[in-house]
């Protein structure tokens, strides 16, 4: 079998529709599959991104035979294919990590699974895809996947938190879609090059209006204040294997749709403001509301906002570095939330309540745990030597090298609040006197491992970054050379 | 009646019916409380806004899309064919609006179920 | 391998291993940190030379480390004084849970003081700042006490300072493309007067936080006292020096290439000059009233600190001679004493100096470890602490700085009754009945501190032991060449003195005086209790107070009540609170309602479309 980008979104959506059946032979392979098939794509990603680096060219793939622009096409470029392969990355621990979780029992899992499968398919198409209704349909199918996972415990407030999400998400496909259609009317293709090859003909008025309508849709999946109501509720009710997946797949699929938008479709400067502007604020109202919250993982939720914010914040300022910056921050952030969601979850699991005032003290039953969760602490405040302070310092530098003190200055007093709320929290998990409850709940060996694992990344990065920095430039060279973009995709075939 | 006209009085309410759907529909995901009507209201939207999109690839007097042999002889006689691509779409997204509303209605099942309540303003168990 | 790389190295790895082996026997931990703290400074003294630099490039930076004399002497100052404190920690902290924990945390600290003096760049200097932030934040909670609050008030207020140097950092890059320390020095007078008034505050911020200047001291106190004392006496010995060391670079390297009005020194300078002595003032009035006497400690440290930044921030060479020797010897003096506090506390349970009393029989050498410590701090010749402040009072006085010689000596004035509180509090005074069976320390915890003590009298008969580093690391930061000799001090109106007549003169006294006391008066003295209270005829009644120890100074403290009324603490809690406050109203913008958010929605897209020209063209 000839490797291709083809493999990212057919075996995860056809491994989603064959479960049912073969949960009919085996139970276990329910389990196993998801696993196989991400490990293979684990696989495929390392190959592709050597292949790509090597020839410095992406890889585009036409689907059923049609060239662009009349086809479908996937693009596997540097940029692309370093956010699939962190999400894939990021999926295979996930499933390591709720492999046999405990809550997830066996009539569910094949349900999860599925689920699961889904919204992988769909985050790593939006990535993929080349073709902008194909991104909307992919987003719906992570969307509606997501949906159901937020939902998953069939509990009270996890069915809230889900109707909320759709509540806003269907407003977001509705806005994207008439974004489309009138995309459509005005350039006559789908395709994401042509688009912006023709862009230059819209009059200024509608393309404004366009772009608009994208901002507010693809601002909702990007977490983008105010339109982010339901994010908090959606990660904080969600298994904490979905919560890590928000983090890690379905809000990096969302800001990557709108930066592939301002950046390669439109050639509005305005955008970019627009971003920063947005970007702060959102930033500024997610800490200070994660400040006084009570409960654990909605405070990790308004965190993750806050950090969309700062990476929102970073696009906006539009450099070379300021990327660079920017994608380090998205790789940081998938790592290390998810390393504080799922240590967060068992403290929360283990506790009377969901609330923080009840961990007191429960580092101390579970020691390893809490270490985990303070390097994920640690790390995401941006204190080094952990990976989060790199991403930071360079998105700093870069707002600085536009001579934009002031925002670095709102940005490190924004990093105070966010320095006290996780602080709270580590201290009071290792030096709060303990309830007396059992230890009840262990961490599988699969979470062991996946949380192990998320650590040695952050502390790897945190000590030599360069070992990511390279790829990280390349992705950001590649977004930003929008030229080579349009003519790598229309000259194929030709 | 004088073809231009009649264009204009077409198109005029074939728009100005899909941007009333899409009006009436966001009204209800707004205004109305119950559950069942905003989801109502979310799929009036939906059909209002494939609506536009039928009415974008429509042409006064077009051909049906299709490579048969009469249409390739219409084609040749100088008559247009109807924009394939905006039904395309449109199928998709009936079909993305159906599984949208399905999960939309079991949820609102489901928080019945646990509210004894189908009002939205009473169902904020999650807030701040 | 590089000696600098090295020595880091061995004290991470000192620290990772002291970690795991605790998980095999408690004891093993303390004696890994110990001797791995003891193997980086033998290399240290030994193997390192002003020529040793490791170039590195890390994410695509162009960092830099390397030592020079100034670092130097902060280097020796670390490693000595950690190797010692670690040595008395394997005994204090014995018997304590989650052992691995404070090693791992303590050998972070130390690693990360060595990475900061060694580092010639801004990043490298923030990395190892921030790993020793946390580390000793860490430390500060290990103990349980207040609830962490404690420990987050250091926390913001470090992050304050870390994150103000960030600023200044990310300005640097921008403006000269490089983080090396050494090109700030050369650059600083290309900038405008703006932005290095800006680039000195920030970088001031940073240390000032560590160094406990007013007002960002608040976090001091309590901080010093909850840690264990093992690990407090380096906290406010070493921990509180790097704010000093980046100080000294600040003040003297960096502004001296600033701009100047006429020949005033940079404003920034004299205003730093005066929190100085108004901390060294308000931080000993606060010393004197307290009851407890790790705070006192505590106060008395930000105090002496106060001292010393005044002596940084006039910057003749005088007086930065005079700060530096301070610096090196208030590390030894008040980290003696916190950990003879550590050994009282160890041995008696508490440290509230009401009920302690009359330990000067148990545990007499600690009380002389504590006496000499003492009188070093109150500065009374011959011990090291009287040449630190002869010379900084000259420094003061031959420079004009005639006010700040006023706050100088009220505040020195002032020590003296909490030196005296706490040797009366703590050794001397009336016995208490629960305090009859304490045993003097372990001989681990002892030496360190009998160690410390004769250093500083060797430090005070010799004081060119100590001028000379300090003056080859003054030559590192510009000041030219400096004149000293090994126990002579010259002052500028040709007066002379020699520390060796001093000595035989005040050795003399003393041992006339002690043949006094001893032979000649021997048979006309008798023992009597400390209870044995005469009260010439009247009966005491039930609420008249007969122990000294409660209400030492209560006088004094009804003197400089209008003083204390507002404390820093008060306005930094009503602006948390404040905060807090609007922050709570600001999540209310989340009101539950599916909706509202629906509506947020809609309204936003209203006002981009709308308001389109103004935001997008």
């Amino acid at each position: 079998m000839v490797i291709s980008p083809v493999h990212y979104i057919a075996l995860p959506l056809l491994a989603a529709f064959l479960m049912p059946l073969l949960a009919k032979v085996n139970r276990e392979l329910v389990r196993i599959i998801p696993g196989v098939v991400l490990t293979y794509l684990l696989f495929v990603s390392v190959v592709l991104m050597q292949r790509v680096t090597e020839t410095g060219q992406p890889i585009i793939e036409t689907l059923a035979g049609w060239q662009a622009p009349w086809g479908i096409n996937l693009v596997f470029s540097q940029f692309t294919g370093f956010l699939v392969s962190l999400m894939v990355f990021m999926a295979t621990l996930i499933w390591i990590f709720s492999y046999r979780f405990k809550k997830v029992d066996n009539e569910p899992a094949l349900k999860y699974y599925i689920l699961f499968m889904m919204l992988v398919t769909g985050s790593v198409g939006v990535v993929l895809t080349g073709d902008i209704f194909n991104m909307f349909v992919f987003m719906e199918i992570t969307a509606i996947a997501s949906y159901s996972l937020t939902s998953f415990y069939r509990d009270r407030d996890g069915a809230e938190a889900g109707f909320k999400y759709l509540l806003i998400g269907s407003l977001a496909s509705t806005f994207m879609l008439l974004a489309i259609l009138l995309l459509y009317t005005q350039v006559g293709t789908l395709n994401m090059a042509m688009i912006a090859e023709r862009m230059h003909t819209v009059p200024v008025g509608m393309k404004v209006t366009i772009l608009i309508l994208f901002l507010t849709g693809l601002g909702i999946e990007a977490e983008m204040f105010p339109l982010n109501g339901w994010a908090p509720d959606a990660y904080s009710q969600a298994p904490s294997p979905v919560g890590a997946t928000f983090a890690a797949l379905v809000v990096k699929a969302g800001v990557y749709s709108l930066i592939r938008v301002i950046f390669t479709l439109f050639d509005i400067q305005g955008a970019y403001q627009y971003l920063i502007i947005m970007g702060i604020i959102t930033l500024i109202i997610a800490e200070f509301a994660a400040m006084k919250q009570t409960n654990l993982k909605r405070m990790l939720a308004y965190s993750s906002i806050g950090q969309m914010g700062f990476v929102l914040i970073a696009f906006g300022i539009g450099t070379k570095e300021a990327v660079f910056g920017a994608l380090f921050l998205m790789f940081n952030h998938a790592i290390i939330k998810s390393l504080l969601f799922m240590s967060g979850s068992f403290f929360v699991y283990n506790s009377t309540s969901k609330d923080i005032k009840g961990l007191s003290g429960i580092g101390k039953k579970f020691p390893y745990m809490g270490f985990l969760f303070s390097i994920g602490a640690f790390a995401i405040v941006g204190l080094p030597p952990f990976s989060g302070f790199w991403s930071k310092l360079y998105i700093l530098i870069a707002a600085a090298d536009e001579s934009m003190l002031a925002l670095v200055a709102i940005i490190l007093l924004v990093s105070i609040v966010e320095i006290v709320y996780y602080f709270r929290v580590v201290a009071k998990l290792y030096f709060g006197k303990p309830t007396d409850k059992e230890v009840v709940h262990k961490p599988t060996f699969g979470g062991y491992f996946s949380m192990t694992v998320l650590a040695v990344v952050i502390l790897l990065v945190g000590f030599y970054p360069d070992i990511i920095t390279g790829f990280i430039h390349r992705a950001a060279d590649t977004l930003l050379d929008k030229g080579a973009y349009i003519s790598n995709v229309l000259s194929v075939g030709h | 009646m004088d073809p231009i006209l009649y264009n204009k009085i077409i198109s005029v309410g074939v728009y100005g019916s899909a941007i009333g759907l899409i009006l009436i529909g966001l009204y209800a995901v707004l205004v109305k409380k119950h559950l069942t009507k905003i989801v109502i209201g979310l799929s009036i939207i939906d059909a209002g806004v494939h609506l536009l999109f039928i009415a974008v690839g429509f042409i006064k007097g077009g051909t049906a899309p299709i490579f048969s042999e009469k249409g390739i002889e219409l084609v040749n006689q100088g008559t247009a064919m109807v924009d394939p691509v905006p039904q395309a779409l449109v199928l998709t997204a009936i079909v993305i609006g159906f599984g949208v509303t399905a999960v939309a209605l079991s949820l609102v099942i489901r928080l019945y179920r646990h509210h004894h309540t189908a009002r939205i303003d009473h169902i904020k168990s999650l807030k701040w | 391998m590089n000696n600098i790389v090295l020595i880091i190295l061995i004290l991470l790895a000192g620290g990772v291993l002291s970690f795991l082996l605790n998980q095999i026997k408690p004891l093993l931990s303390g004696v890994t940190a110990f001797v791995a703290t003891v193997a980086a400074a033998v290399l240290f003294f030994t193997g390192t030379g002003t020529a040793d630099n490791f170039d590195f490039v890390l994410g695509g930076m162009h960092l830099s480390m390397g030592i020079n004399g100034y670092s130097w002497i902060f280097g020796a100052l670390i490693l000595g004084f950690s190797s010692l404190v670690l040595l008395y920690s394997i005994s204090y902290m014995k018997g304590r849970d989650r052992l691995g924990y404070f090693y791992l945390n303590f050998m972070l600290s130390i690693m990360a003081m060595m990475g900061i003096i060694f580092s010639r760049d801004f990043i490298s200097l923030f990395i190892f700042w921030e790993i020793m932030t946390w580390s000793s934040f860490l430390i500060v909670v290990y103990q349980g006490l207040s609830e962490g609050r404690v420990g987050i008030k250091y926390m913001i207020f470090s992050a304050v300072g870390g994150y103000s140097m960030l600023l200044a950092i990310v300005f640097m890059k921008a403006q000269m493309g490089t983080v090396l320390i050494s090109d700030l020095v050369s650059h600083f007078s290309g900038f405008a007067i703006q932005q290095q008034t800006m680039v000195g505050i920030l970088l001031l911020i940073t240390f000032g936080v560590k160094a406990a200047v007013m007002p960002l001291h608040v976090w001091a106190p309590r901080a010093y006292s909850d840690s264990p004392m093992s690990y407090t006496s380096v906290f406010s010995g070493l921990l509180s020096k790097m704010g000093i060391f980046g100080m000294g670079i600040v003040l003297i390297s960096v502004f001296a290439n600033s701009s100047t009005f006429g020949t005033n020194t940079f404003y920034i300078s004299n205003v730093l000059a005066w929190l100085g002595a108004i901390t060294g003032v308000m931080a000993t009035f606060y010393a004197v009233i307290q009851t407890d006497a790790k705070k006192l400690l505590a106060y008395s440290s930000i105090g002496q600190l106060g001292y010393i930044v005044m002596g940084l921030a006039v910057g003749t060479k005088l007086s930065v001679m005079a700060a530096l020797f301070l610096a090196v010897v208030h590390t030894i003096f008040k980290g003696t004493l916190f950990l003879v506090v550590g050994a009282v506390e160890r041995q008696t349970g508490t440290t509230d100096m009401t009920k302690l009393g009359a330990l000067i029989r148990k545990m007499p050498w600690t009380f002389l470890a504590a006496l000499i410590s003492i009188i070093a701090l109150a500065g009374i010749p011959p011990l090291a602490g009287f040449v630190g402040k002869w010379m900084f009072y000259e420094s003061l006085i031959v420079s004009d700085h005639y006010f700040l010689v006023i706050m100088a000596f009220l505040s020195s004035t002032a020590a003296f009754l909490y030196c005296y509180r706490f040797l009366f509090g703590i050794f001397l005074g009336q016995e208490e009945k629960e305090f009859e069976n304490v045993k003097e320390a372990p001989a681990t915890m002892v030496i360190p501190m009998v160690l410390m003590a004769a250093l500083l009298f060797v430090f005070g008969v010799f004081p060119g032991l100590l001028f000379d580093p300090i003056a080859k690391g003054m030559e590192v930061l510009g000041m030219g060449t400096v004149d000293w000799s090994m126990t002579v001090l010259s002052n500028g109106w040709g007066d002379h003195v020699d520390t060796m007549s001093i000595i035989s003169a005040i050795g003399t006294i003393f041992i006339l005086a002690f043949i006094y006391l001893a032979l000649w008066n021997r048979k006309r003295t008798r023992y009597v209790t400390t209870k044995d209270i005469h009260t010439s005829g009247e009966i005491p009644t039930e609420n008249e107070n007969l122990t000294y120890a409660v209400d030492f100074y209560k006088p004094f403290e009804r003197a400089i009540e209008p003083v204390m009324k507002r404390t820093m603490d008060f306005y930094y809690n009503h602006l948390g609170e404040g905060l807090e406050s609007f922050f709570n109203f600001l999540r209310r913008f989340y009101t539950g309602n599916g909706q509202t958010y629906a509506l947020y929605v809609i309204v936003f897209l209203v006002i981009l479309i709308l308001f389109s020209k103004q935001i997008f063209l």
